[in-house]
């Protein structure tokens, strides 16, 4: 048996914080989704919206604008409003899944068919930081097309309008806040956990929408048939809708959701079932992930 | 007497048996690795990968104990940073380059930025990867990708190596450079714990084996140590001498003398006997009564392709 004699020196220096070591992952995403001209495209076009409400709240509060255009009734026609808000969240969200059905797919699949996860699972580096991590691209990029301009509009409505409106209304900005995670946690769980299941991204994108309209068409089927209203416990935008009605608007709702996300009136289910839909979507999603992520797959 | 190695300095298994549902991993193993190079050995579907994967972190055992320098599997922050893992497939994030692929891998283990940079540069030319640091590891050669691939496992300056068949597709000059490493590597005191299906030169760079088959170890330690063990297999020994029919005539009177015959250039006397002591002892008498003049004496088989051929043969699949 050889002596050995112990030569090296392991690394003593300071460490960085553990949570930053998240953001390593996100750190090259961002420069692979850049070198896409049609994703940076859409991500700017995704601002149109907000751009457009913007200039409506805007207009809304400058009379000589208003005489410039000709149109001094129009304050009476465009109310800032929970309407107002929650339909610019429901626009938002939709890019967002849009935008999800894009990236999301490649976030997992090539670290899976590439056999990357040992490279990461064999540093300090757990399953669920990897998760978090992969989350924190999709996260970052729809928080910007969702809630954060949401609060800037919301920001700018109540600079405008003085900051007793801000006080009066403060339930919608915290409904545009939550609202938004709701629907970026939901939307990023389900992305990644397609992701790590389906290898082919054109696939696994379209079974995003899949989710969303096929889910839906079947609680359809399921209410038509059996006369109930329980099949919308399959309609994740209803389900979303009605979370986020609540969230906008407490108990004292005067709207039944926002566009692309509306429950109909007189078909309502119970919040905590809509509440329990959205997490059992998230448990399941997240149970997709914890079977996929491991150091090394398992071939049986 | 040689004081008991402590486990702050070994990598320890003790009775582990991993499976995956039904399927049988590895099946209680026991094994002490001292620092050195240590080469798994094996074929297909022995264990290997599953023995590297424990110690590595990447799974726990199903059953029994294990520690990497003392540190338990259950304490993954701590080893981790004890091990450097290059693994067995192409392993590689989409879109990085040579550079990036190293120095975001070290910031995933808690180093500062100026600390990555310095130490990415330093595994890259390690590996004589400097010049290919900015191109797509995507766009490498097999030996390039094997190379970076090595780089990052030591670029954290780890204490345990765990190499899962480091030389495939590797041309010979890179073969050799990498040999060298290892052998710099163990000569430091690093553990470095190698699978290969190179036999030969397992044999050349291993200080201790492994052998594994169908999950189980079937044997380890010094291969010379583990020829010597394997007692069903009579020890093939090579006499070069002036008179090898001679020798030959007086070895088959021996009862442990299995097999002698007369190769190459007729000076070449290959023998089998089950006791190898007793061949030697009567070697030197026969040295003694006829003046036999001896050339060279070597055995034949302690090698780990011997060894391996005895202990699994070939119904283990391919190696």
């Amino acid at each position: 048996m050889a002596v050995y004699k112990k030569t090296y020196r392991p690394y003593t220096g300071e460490m960085t914080a553990s949570w930053s070591r998240l953001f390593v992952i996100p750190r090259y995403a961002f420069e692979d989704l850049h070198r896409s001209r049609f994703l940076t495209v859409f991500f700017l076009a995704s601002f149109i919206y907000p751009l457009v409400c913007a200039i409506i709240i805007y207009v809304q509060h400058n009379v000589s604008a208003l005489n410039l255009i000709n149109a001094q009734g129009a304050q009476r026609l465009i109310s800032i409003n929970v309407t107002f808000f929650m339909t610019l969240l429901g626009w938002q969200s939709m890019m967002g899944l849009f935008m999800a059905s894009f990236i999301g797919p490649g976030q997992i699949s090539p670290d899976l068919s590439n056999n990357a996860l040992s490279l990461y699972l064999s540093r300090p580096f757990s399953r669920l930081e990897y998760v978090l991590g992969k989350m924190t691209v999709l996260v970052i990029l729809l928080s910007l097309m969702t809630w954060v301009p949401g609060l800037l509009l919301f920001g700018l409505e109540s600079y405008l309008e003085g900051w007793s409106w801000a006080t009066s209304h403060a339930r919608i900005a915290a409904g545009l806040f939550f609202g938004g995670w709701v629907w970026i946690i939901l939307l990023s769980l389900l992305a990644l956990a397609l992701s790590a299941w389906v290898k082919w991204k054109p696939a696994a994108g379209a079974l995003m929408f899949g989710v969303f309209f096929v889910a839906a068409a079947f609680g359809a089927v399921i209410n038509g048939v059996q006369r109930t209203h329980w099949g919308h416990l399959f309609n994740i935008s209803y389900l979303v809708g009605s979370v986020w009605v609540w969230l906008f608007e407490g108990n004292n709702a005067t709207t039944n959701g926002a566009v692309f996300f509306r429950a109909p009136q007189g078909e309502e289910i119970p919040l905590w079932c809509s509440w329990g839909g959205l997490i059992g979507l998230g448990l399941i999603c997240s149970y997709m992930l914890a079977r996929k992520i491991r150091g090394m797959e398992v071939v049986r | 007497m040689t004081p008991a190695p402590d486990t702050q300095s070994l990598i320890t298994f003790n009775s582990v048996s991993r499976f995956y549902g039904e399927v049988l991993g590895v099946n209680r193993v026991s094994l002490s690795i001292p620092p050195g190079i240590t080469s798994l050995v094996g074929p297909n579907g022995a264990g290997k990968t599953t023995l590297m994967n424990l110690m590595t972190g990447l799974i726990r055992p199903t059953q029994g104990e294990m520690s990497v320098l003392g540190v338990p599997p259950d304490h993954p922050e701590r080893l981790c940073r004890l091990v450097g893992y290059c693994a067995q497939f192409d392993a590689f994030p989409k879109g990085l380059t040579g550079f990036q692929f190293i120095y975001s891998y070290l910031l995933l283990h808690g180093l500062g930025d100026a600390e990555c940079r310095q130490r990415t540069l330093a595994a890259l030319e390690k590996l004589n990867m400097t010049e290919a640091a900015n191109r797509p590891v995507g766009a490498y050669s097999k030996g390039m990708r094997q190379r970076i691939k090595l780089a990052q496992a030591i670029a954290h300056d780890p204490q345990v190596l765990v190499l899962d068949e480091p030389l495939n597709g590797l041309d010979p000059m890179a073969r050799a450079e990498t040999i060298a490493l290892f052998r710099e590597w163990g000569a430091a005191g690093r553990h470095v714990i190698v699978s290969s299906h190179i036999l030969h030169e397992v044999d050349r760079i291993s200080d201790q084996v492994i052998l594994l088959s169908h999950g189980y170890v079937v044997a380890e330690g010094q291969i010379q140590g583990v020829r010597s063990e394997v007692k069903e297999q009579p020890m093939q020994i090579l006499v070069r001498c002036d008179k090898p029919s001679d020798l030959a005539a007086r070895l088959f009177q021996q009862n442990h003398v299995v097999e002698a015959k007369i190769q190459g250039d007729g000076r070449n006397l290959l023998l089998r006997t089950a006791d190898a002591d007793a061949f030697y002892l009567l070697l030197n008498r026969v040295i003694l009564e006829t003046g036999l003049d001896v050339e060279s004496v070597a055995p034949a088989d302690d090698d780990v392709n011997s060894v391996y051929q005895y202990l699994i043969g070939y119904e283990g699949g391919s190696v």
